[in-house]
């Protein structure tokens, strides 16, 4: 039993680690339904992480905070990108701006950026700095997301995966907010998504692709 | 006792590469439904190849003759560097991963050289292409080495098994984790496994290394495939005995003796399965794409060293 | 229990409205609705008058700055509502675009506008500004054309990161709070914060971190220069009692939230830094936008344009501190959202009547459309900053706030700035009142009472702020001041 809590600890301990390598493995990712995939797996080991500090310090609202993580984050929203994804029956291709070798040295370089990013910060406030330091990468990596992929949907996990790092600040700071604020924001992020794929869908309706690089019409 | 066991490592290595070699390509084929050759039939052809004759081109000069013995005796002698049984290896206190990485260098770059020297258009072909992957992958290669060693405080192979295997498997870090990622895209360009390079295919347009062997028979084939088969099986032993040492014998009672060929037959069966089902399962990259693929090994072996600071 | 009032209205109304299918019907609940809900304002403001803060549970609260907004979003309301009478004669009828949609949508809008002016919260703060960007993405694609569905996705991420950023400050802001010992389960209370505000000095690093992250968030709802990309397509997709809306409420609702967080920070590390943020965004949207409204070839775009200047104005304002320059800041946001309504309801019944908002193709619109072209000269010398209309006031107050203060190069740059504007308006509009009349495509469409009651009412607004600021008035925009100290 002891060797399986040290287990179970020490992945906790370098649950950063594991959000670093699911980081690089979006960047070098070809198909969309792999990053879908991969912001799944983010946000079970943010849940992991939760439900490690409601088990330690033995708390309700914890618990419900990770259910919330689990049922919207790591189910809900995935299975609503894939439905999407199946009734578009576009191709699955990412449509990258940046080759694999690029996407990834732009995504190391910006796991070590987020490290310098934090290092005032973590030893004034005494917090725990890998995962401040993951909780930026993510929303750098999310921006670059954004950025550097041409479909609509990319852009789509992109701001999941930067709100996803929003949620690992929070979590680093290891103060939750109080619970009803934290159900809003999952509703709130919910409808996003929800909306987002509808106009997704009308993107493909009105303009028969869905490469938002192609979308220049409004300009000036 | 030290000497005996380091000897027994390096013949037995060197003894059961076309074992493993024959392992992978029988589980290849079980895996794309064919029956597939026998698990031996690597020595029946290096047997059939060795009673043949060496046929040589007339403009081809003492390169093309000596390339093949060159390589073969680097590749093995790099075999004595890689703790398999017992974390120190033959020449553990004199040899590094430095050497290991050169003497690798040195057999691909006179199989090189014999390929130019063949004479055939293949042969500048394979050599052009091997010298691009092998170029691109040293770096990330002594990067990700480097970077485990800097964890260990020592450069010879031996130590850097003997600190992790003292150490336990849960003072991994993330170094270890972007090492060894490395250290896979790495293995698959170094050893000339698809996606990077097909080893049973001859077509032009897909072929590095089997262009370079194009030219050669008999015992100079024969010793090249076989210096291939023990390459492949070096990087494989070095992958488990860098991230996964624990079971090899760190003390002489019989126990750890015997449980260390298990173990180690154990951690090779698994790589052999894996390569196996990489093989099958991903199709082969396009020559211009390698050097992105290769990209992405550096860059995961810079971040292995970068990380080396930031997180213990 | 007058606030829950004030959310219970326009939610109900969104739901029963969808189910009316009768256009008819749909207009009548909404135009009751619409008097329901102002009058359920006009009695939280009395109350607020009478009682000081109106608070209702733990999340909803209202004070003399949330009756100043609450007073702008009823004005305005009326007039879309009044407005929209007329204009729903016109929209092309399809399964998402009829009336009832367009009333819902926008009833489910003003909830959460209203919901945003009510929390006491940051937290529910971010939700429901993020909520505004959800209600009204749908209506910014309302019609359904590659311009609008362009136009509402731009929205929708662009605001949609710009809130996500700002979550990231509201989030730093409470761990600057927890760390300084206030109690976390409330240390997002906007008023717990304000009294706790001068013991944050100890982590004022921290405090500026989140305000940067704010300003760039919320900044980015209010069009601020380096994040407005959003804001030209949105307004001129959108339908015109929309993007009424959009330009008259939704970014003072913006600036309301930028606003709170304002005063915490000042009254935790001094006003100098997250005034000088404001004064750098401020003075950036203010030249960017003036330069590219001269070379605008829409009218919806150069109106939006428009905006992200007056924005501006409000930013250097604030960021200028002190009473004469907030009080025109203030003050200005009202102006704004009147001047910037007339405008978007001429360039309604131009659309109407032209089929099309080019500048180029309109010509001799003073001999065509007399009422629609009085509209738009007074609109547009109101949007100028000329007298004797009330922007004129407002800038002027932060004109002489600026000159006061020493801050010449502001002062001068907002010189400049209104100079441009101005030249550029002059072109435009001369452009299209005068000129050898084109050809209508359409038979021209009558101008109902509606019509003349929503461009007279503003016009009246205007000239009276202008001339002379009423007492009650004036009242209201003190209340709001004193919050803000």
């Amino acid at each position: 039993m002891g060797l399986i809590e040290l287990a179970a600890a020490k992945a906790l301990a370098s649950s950063a680690v594991f959000l670093f390598i699911t980081l690089l493995m979006m960047a070098s990712a070809k198909r969309i339904s792999t990053c879908i995939v991969l912001f799944s797996i983010q946000s079970a080991i943010m849940a992991a992480e939760i439900l490690a500090i409601a088990y330690a310090s033995k708390s309700i609202e914890a618990y419900a905070v990770a259910s919330l993580v689990i049922t919207v984050k790591v189910i809900a929203i995935p299975w609503l990108l894939f439905r999407i994804i199946k009734s578009l029956k576009a191709s699955q291709d990412v449509a990258a701006s940046t080759t694999g070798a690029q996407s990834v040295f732009i995504m190391a370089g910006l796991i070590l950026l987020s490290f310098f990013a934090v290092a005032p910060y973590a030893k004034t406030l005494r917090l725990d700095e890998d995962l401040l330091a993951a909780a930026i990468a993510l929303l750098l990596a999310g921006a670059f997301l954004m950025i550097s992929r041409k479909k609509a949907l990319m852009q789509v996990i992109g701001l999941l995966v930067l709100e996803n790092g929003i949620f690992v600040a929070v979590l680093a700071t290891t103060y939750s907010m109080p619970l009803v604020i934290e159900i809003g924001i999952f509703f709130d992020l919910l409808m996003g998504v929800f909306l987002m794929g509808l106009f997704v869908f009308r993107i493909r309706d009105t303009f028969e692709h869905l490469d938002v690089s192609k979308l220049r019409r409004l300009r000036g | 006792m030290n000497l005996a066991i380091n000897l027994i490592q390096a013949l037995l290595l060197i003894a059961i590469a076309p074992l493993v070699s024959g392992v992978i390509a029988r589980m290849k084929a079980r895996i794309q439904n064919r029956h597939g050759a026998s698990l031996w039939r690597p020595y029946a052809d290096l047997l059939k190849l060795f009673r043949k004759q060496d046929l040589i081109p007339n403009t081809a000069s003492v390169l093309f003759r000596f390339a093949p013995t060159i390589l073969f005796a680097a590749t093995a002698a790099a075999a004595a560097f890689v703790p398999m049984l017992h974390p120190a290896a033959l020449f553990g206190v004199s040899g590094d991963i430095i050497l290991l990485v050169y003497l690798l260098a040195i057999g691909r770059f006179f199989l090189m050289l014999g390929a130019m020297d063949g004479g055939s258009s293949f042969g500048g072909l394979g050599a052009s292409r091997e010298a691009l992957v092998s170029a691109l992958a040293e770096a990330p290669l002594l990067l990700a080495l480097i970077s485990v060693a800097i964890l260990s405080h020592t450069v010879s192979l031996s130590g850097i098994v003997l600190t992790t295997v003292q150490q336990g498997p849960l003072h991994l870090s993330a170094v270890y984790a972007f090492a060894l990622g490395a250290l896979v895209l790495i293995a698959i360009a170094e050893t000339g496994r698809i996606p990077v390079d097909n080893p049973s295919t001859h077509l032009e347009l897909t072929m590095i290394h089997e262009a370079m062997v194009l030219e050669y028979s008999g015992p100079s084939l024969a010793l090249i495939e076989w210096a291939s088969a023990i390459k492949l099986t070096l990087i494989m032993a070095m992958l488990a005995g860098i991230f996964a040492p624990w079971g090899m014998a760190t003390s002489a009672s019989i126990a750890a003796l015997l449980l260390a060929p298990l173990a180690l037959i154990f951690k090779l069966t698994v790589l052999a399965v894996s390569i196996a089902v990489i093989e099958s399962s991903i199709a082969k990259l396009r020559i211009y794409l390698i050097p992105d693929f290769l990209g992405m090994a550096s860059a995961l072996a810079i971040l292995a060293v970068a990380f080396t600071a930031l997180m213990r | 229990m007058s606030l829950v009032l004030l959310l219970l209205v326009p939610f109900l109304t969104a739901l029963i409205v969808l189910t009316c299918k009768q256009s008819r019907r749909a207009v009548a609940v909404a135009i009751s609705a619409g008097a329901l809900e102002i009058a359920a304002i006009a009695n939280a403001m009395w109350r607020i008058r009478s009682v000081g803060v109106l608070q209702f549970g733990r999340y909803l609260r209202a004070d003399g700055l949330t009756a100043f907004f609450l007073l702008n979003i009823g004005v305005i309301l009326a007039l879309v509502l009044v407005y929209s009478v007329g204009y729903l004669r016109h929209i092309p009828l399809g399964r998402f675009s009829s009336p009832r949609w367009f009333y819902s949508l926008t009833f489910l809008f003003v909830f959460t506008m209203i919901a945003v002016y009510l929390s006491a919260n940051l937290g529910m703060l971010w939700i429901c500004v993020e909520s505004t960007t959800l209600a009204s993405a749908l209506l910014v694609g309302f019609y359904n054309t590659k311009g609008a569905v362009e136009a509402g996705w731009k929205y929708l991420v662009v605001c949609t990161v710009g809130i996500a950023f700002a979550l990231f400050g509201t989030i730093a802001l409470y761990l600057a709070a927890v760390k300084s010992g206030v109690d976390p389960a409330s240390a997002l209370d906007w008023a717990v914060l304000m009294n706790a505000a001068p013991s944050l000095t100890a982590t004022s690093n921290l405090i500026k971190l989140s305000f940067v992250f704010i300003a760039v968030g919320y900044g980015t709802k209010i069009g601020f220069v380096p994040m407005h990309s959003w804001l030209p397509d949105a307004h001129a997709e959108a339908p015109t009692p929309i993007s009424a809306m959009l330009s008259a409420v939704l970014l003072n609702c913006a600036l309301y939230a930028l606003l709170r967080f304002d005063t915490i920070t000042s009254h935790a590390i001094g006003s100098g830094f997250s005034h000088s943020l404001l004064l750098i965004f401020g003075c950036l949207s203010v030249a960017v936008a003036a330069l590219l409204m001269v070379v605008q070839r829409d009218l919806k775009r150069l109106l939006a344009y428009s905006s992200i200047e007056h924005m501006g104005i409000v930013a250097i304002g604030v960021g200028l501190g002190g009473p004469l320059a907030l009080f025109g800041a203030l003050l200005h946001t009202f102006n704004h959202s009147v001047a910037k309504s007339l405008m978007f309801f001429t360039a309604g019944y131009v659309r109407e009547n032209f089929s099309t908002l080019r500048m180029r193709r309109i010509h001799g619109m003073a001999r065509l459309l007399p009422w629609t072209s009085a509209g738009m000269v007074v609109g547009g010398i109101a949007i100028a900053g000329l007298p004797p209309f009330g922007l004129f006031i407002s800038e002027f107050m932060i004109l002489t706030a600026a000159f006061g203060t020493s801050r010449y190069f502001i002062a001068i740059l907002l010189m400049l700035a209104i100079s441009v504007v101005f030249g550029a308006l002059l072109h435009h509009v001369q452009r299209m009142l005068a000129g050898k009349p084109v050809d209508l495509p359409v038979a021209k469409p009558k101008l109902l009472p509606t019509d003349f009651a929503v461009m007279g009412v503003c016009a009246v607004f205007l000239i009276v702020l202008g001339v002379h600021i009423p007492g009650a008035f004036a009242n209201i925009l003190q209340s709001a001041l004193v919050v803000l100290k």
